[in-house]
């Protein structure tokens, strides 16, 4: 299944760095989040996207992740040349991620 | 009676729209509103427009605000807003032309100067990271530098009476934090205090982010009606803050909205830096306590950073993007095909070309190759570049929309050149940044 059935995401940008948080719907799929989700998955996931360095963050009080990408914007919003220079779509890039049936 | 403060906001951005955030002004709900007009790549155009005309560089809607907002600052409603951007002054003269052409008097303006600290960091000859170089590296290319600066000024403007307060680099979440210290007497170095009040200053200087607009995902996140949305609202006393929308409008105020604009552009939760306090997030909770109500807690603060952050406006010459579209069987094919034909074309002018790129929408344009989904219907290729030279600008602009001659099949070209201008982050020593305030009856 994909994180998208248990989570949900919002990504944001500062200079060349874009963050992206991960939410679980429901308390209970909290530990698989954090389980699944890791810096090494999400690397694979961006692949190139992100030239610099992860890092993830827990959020206990509201069930959350973020995760903090450096050189992740090609140059940052205002350099970069890419269509989304943002990185607002990134937060569906993370959703698409193939985790184990939590069913 | 327990003192409790009623907040709105206003704007989120440079061109946000006004007549949402005028409801609530006339709703009467809120006593104060906070206008955020400013994001990353605003401040340095802004310098750009003051830079071609000096009574230019403020937030360009302050005639249509006074007009909107004549109602609500006539009932003794308060502003804050960033207006300023590059040219305080030049917002000041806008806001009293205002007041006078709308009959409203007796308002008290606040300003609040010294966030352009380009000297300082001229002086101080500042590392600028994400570039790898320092500031007078950059030479000519140099455009403008604004520290972002906080709540302080603003408290000291609504003690001395000011109702309509603005200024330049003014921190996004410090417009709300400066009026919120101000009401429950909080002190700014009180850091647990900041950043709580920092904590519903972030909820809310996102605008209709706040309130569901960049929440919806269907068919797991859905809500009834985001064509209408409102400006989110906090009520915040000493016991509690409860962040609410307008009764009657769409989108929502639920746990899920809070919790993605909790973590909207925060790095470190534990280390949420403002000019105002180091803000602790990670153990911050939610609880949903009634309709579109949901109240929020749990923030802790350390003292505010020593350094404040600045942003470098650099002069990036041009930016010239072009895109044609190919459909049916081959068409990603043909796309890359013109792509290489452009590059070969462009091969003599390659040195004067900072960066190029070439992209397929509807294949790799947001994620490269990360999301493989086989071939599409249709193809749009966008080709962009960042040039120092107009001319070398327009050359790639020609070439690219040469596609009209071949591969076979595109159409619907489209090309757009501009001025590009970069901005990126310095740290400033906070003593550079000596900031001044400034009163005007009316």
């Amino acid at each position: 299944m994909k994180l998208r059935e248990i989570a949900y995401s919002r990504s944001g940008d500062k200079g060349d760095i874009s963050n992206i948080c991960v939410f679980a719907y429901e308390e209970a799929h909290w530990e698989t989040i954090c389980r699944e989700v890791t810096v090494e998955r999400v690397s694979a996931v961006f692949g190139k996207l992100v030239k610099g360095e992860i890092f993830r963050y827990e959020l206990p009080g509201t069930s959350g992740l973020n995760f903090v990408m450096t050189q992740a914007l090609a140059g940052g919003v205002s350099r970069s040349l890419r269509t989304d220079p943002h990185g607002k779509s990134y937060q569906s890039l993370i959703l698409d991620m193939e985790i184990p049936s939590t069913a | 009676m327990t003192k409790r403060i009623s907040i709105g906001c206003g704007s989120a951005w440079s061109d946000d729209r006004l007549d949402w955030a005028q409801e609530l002004a006339d709703s009467g709900i809120v006593s104060y509103m906070g206008f955020d007009c400013l994001a990353e790549r605003t401040m340095a155009l802004a310098q750009i427009r003051k830079r071609e005309d000096e009574t230019r560089g403020q937030d360009e809607r302050i005639p249509e605000l006074m007009n909107r907002f004549a109602n609500y600052l006539s009932l003794g409603g308060k502003v804050v807003g960033n207006f300023g951007a590059a040219n305080p002054s030049a917002a000041i003269d806008d806001v009293l032309r205002g007041l006078h052409s709308t009959g409203v008097s007796g308002v008290r303006v606040g300003a609040i100067f010294g966030d352009d600290v380009l000297d300082h960091v001229i002086a101080r000859n500042l590392e600028l990271p994400e570039l790898g170089t320092r500031v007078r590296d950059l030479g000519e290319r140099l455009v403008s530098a604004n520290a972002y600066i906080g709540a302080e000024p603003i408290v000291e403007l609504l003690a001395d009476g000011a109702q309509f307060i603005l200024g330049g680099r003014i921190a996004d979440p410090s417009l709300f934090v400066g009026p919120i210290a101000y009401e429950l007497g909080w002190s700014t170095e009180d850091w647990d205090k900041m950043a709580s009040a920092t904590l519903v200053a972030h909820l809310l200087e996102c605008g209709t982010h706040g309130t569901g607009g960049n929440y919806v995902d269907p068919p797991y996140r859905v809500l009834d009606d985001i064509v209408h949305l409102a400006f989110p609202i906090a009520h915040v006393s000493n016991q509690e803050s409860v962040i609410t929308k307008l009764p009657g409008t769409g989108g929502a105020v639920n746990s899920g909205v809070v919790k993605t604009q909790l973590a909207y552009e925060i790095h470190d939760p534990t280390a949420y830096l403002t000019p105002d306090s180091t803000a602790d997030f990670s153990n911050v909770w939610v609880e949903e306590v009634g309709p579109d109500q949901v109240r929020v807690g749990g923030a802790v603060g350390q003292p505010r950073p020593e350094d404040l952050k600045v942003l470098v406006g650099v002069d990036e010459g041009w930016k010239v993007v072009t895109e044609i579209s190919y459909g049916g069987s081959g068409c990603v094919d043909r796309a890359r095909l013109a792509s290489e034909v452009v590059a070969k074309r462009l091969e003599p002018y390659a040195s004067d070309i900072n960066e190029i790129r070439y992209d397929l929408h509807g294949v790799s344009a947001l994620f490269d190759d990360q999301l493989p989904r086989g071939e599409p219907a249709e193809v749009r290729l966008r080709i962009a570049a960042r040039c120092q030279d107009r001319e070398i600008a327009d050359v790639v602009s020609f070439e690219s929309q040469y596609l009209w001659m071949g591969p076979a099949g595109g159409g619907g070209v489209m090309t757009h050149t501009a001025p590009a201008i970069g901005v990126t982050p310095a740290f400033l020593p906070r003593e550079d940044a000596k900031l001044w305030t400034e009163v005007i009856d009316t």
